[in-house]
């Protein structure tokens, strides 16, 4: 199949409709449009190139096993495949998380706590080039750092409460109307 | 409906209720196992959660630089794509109009055969198993994939197997064989669950309900074993993604072992 890219939805939507009816030769064009934001997304999440690499092959075979599950109806093929990059690398920030609590709680925690501060200047030179960049603007400070934290840290919003000092419901609240405001800012509307 | 997810939002207040204010969070996945299940619940159930889930999807997706994996990958990933588009897909094929209760002798004569291309599915998946990346995870499965097989092995050779099998609710095919305390279900041509939904299987013993597990299906086939002594209950319900404590749905199927 000749090469299909992100934007051109309709190409890769049917390149996904081939891998679903069990066409492997349909598999090399999609990865090669998709495994990008797979990659870019698992990235974010866990800073560790080759963590990235391996959430990424993860993700793009359950592409190929999922392919019948794609639905363009309810959004991109690109949109599908970073939530299931970030469903993986969150789930594996997580289970590095309880293994430190096991073994090394206390050093490990201040190493942590380190690399974070870190990461969230980091993640003001990844904006450079997000598509959420120019919208950041329309969120207050508090909103946008509960949203980066919970984004970046793959962290629950007790998670980022907790690292804030703040009320559950206030970051709760935080997390929702930043992303509303990001919505709105963004125009996506699936009406 | 659509509109009103606009409107409310421009206006800075979405739709109210616990886990309404959930779904940004959702979309982050930046909820905890319980508050992702009265999310899923509500997902469920009310059409304009979906679109507004979609929307926050669509938004989080906007936070992704896009970003060249490694090259070395590209060949890795397309190698284990063909593999499995090669492996077999269709471990066996239901006799047609077969009863929802236990074949005549006959068909437990016959059961062995079928299950030996079950078995050699069951092989295939072991062999799969390989992306050097996944580590720890696929030996664990390897491991008990081989003494699953083990097992299976077992009771192909026993003659006195027996196997049950019934159309699900939604289509497709589900069986089991049944040998001593053992039993080996299996799906053919069964439909993908939804974006957020998984098969679960469950063992029903004397009103007594035991998950057994949520099933991966590839291409409509699963094979799980579990231990169910005769006149227990292997059931099939479509539960919320990650599976639930106990059903909340009805069962697809159910076999008596």
């Amino acid at each position: 199949m000749p090469p299909v890219r992100t934007s051109e939805p309709d190409a890769l939507d049917a390149a996904l409709r081939a891998c679903a009816d069990g066409d492997p030769d349909a598999f090399a064009p999609v990865y090669d449009a998709l495994s990008p934001a797979a990659y870019g997304t698992a990235v974010a999440v866990l800073r560790d190139p080759d963590h990235a690499a391996e959430v990424t092959q993860e993700v793009m075979i359950e592409v190929w096993q999922t392919a019948a599950r794609f639905d363009p109806a309810r959004g991109s093929a690109r949109t599908w495949v970073v939530t299931l990059a970030r469903r993986r690398a969150v789930d594996r920030v997580r289970a590095e998380q309880a293994r430190r609590n096991r073994d090394q709680r206390d050093a490990d925690r201040q190493a942590g706590e380190r690399e974070r501060d870190v990461v969230v200047e980091e993640v003001e030179q990844a904006f450079e080039t997000a598509a959420v960049r120019n919208c950041l603007g329309s969120l207050t400070p508090t909103q946008r750092d509960a949203v980066l934290r919970a984004y970046y840290g793959g962290l629950t919003y007790r998670e980022v409460a907790a690292e804030l000092g703040a009320g559950l419901p206030t970051v709760k609240t935080r997390i929702r109307d930043g992303l509303i405001r990001l919505r709105d800012c963004l125009g996506v509307n699936r009406g | 409906m659509a509109d009103d997810v606009q409107g409310t939002g421009s206006t800075g207040g979405p739709p109210t209720g616990g886990a309404w204010d959930l779904l940004p969070a959702y979309a982050l996945d930046a909820l905890d196992d319980l508050e992702r299940r009265a999310v899923e619940r509500l997902l469920e159930t009310d059409p304009d959660a979906r679109v507004a889930l979609d929307e926050y999807r669509d938004v989080v997706a906007a936070f992704t630089v896009d970003a060249p994996a490694p090259a070395h990958l590209r060949s890795q990933t397309l190698a284990a794509v063909q593999d499995l588009a090669a492996a077999p897909t269709t471990p066996f094929s239901a006799p047609a109009g077969a009863p929802a209760r236990r074949t005549s002798p006959q068909g437990a004569q016959r059961a062995p055969r079928r299950w030996g291309v079950a078995l050699a599915a069951v092989a295939a998946v072991a062999a799969f198993a390989v992306p050097t990346t996944l580590a720890v995870q696929a030996v664990q499965e390897q491991r008990s994939l081989q003494e699953q097989a083990d097992v299976v092995a077992q009771m192909l050779a026993d003659p006195d197997a027996r196997l049950v099998a019934a159309p699900v609710a939604g289509g497709g095919d589900a069986s089991v064989l049944v040998s001593g305390d053992h039993a080996l279900f299996t799906t053919a041509a069964l439909p993908a669950a939804g974006p957020d939904e998984d098969y679960q299987l469950w063992v029903i013993d004397d009103g007594t309900i035991s998950s057994a597990g949520v099933l991966t299906v590839r291409d409509g086939a699963t094979t799980a074993l579990v231990d169910a002594s005769p006149g227990r209950v292997v059931a099939v319900t479509v539960e919320p993604a990650g599976g639930s404590e106990q059903p909340t749905t009805d069962p697809v199927v159910a076999l008596e072992t």
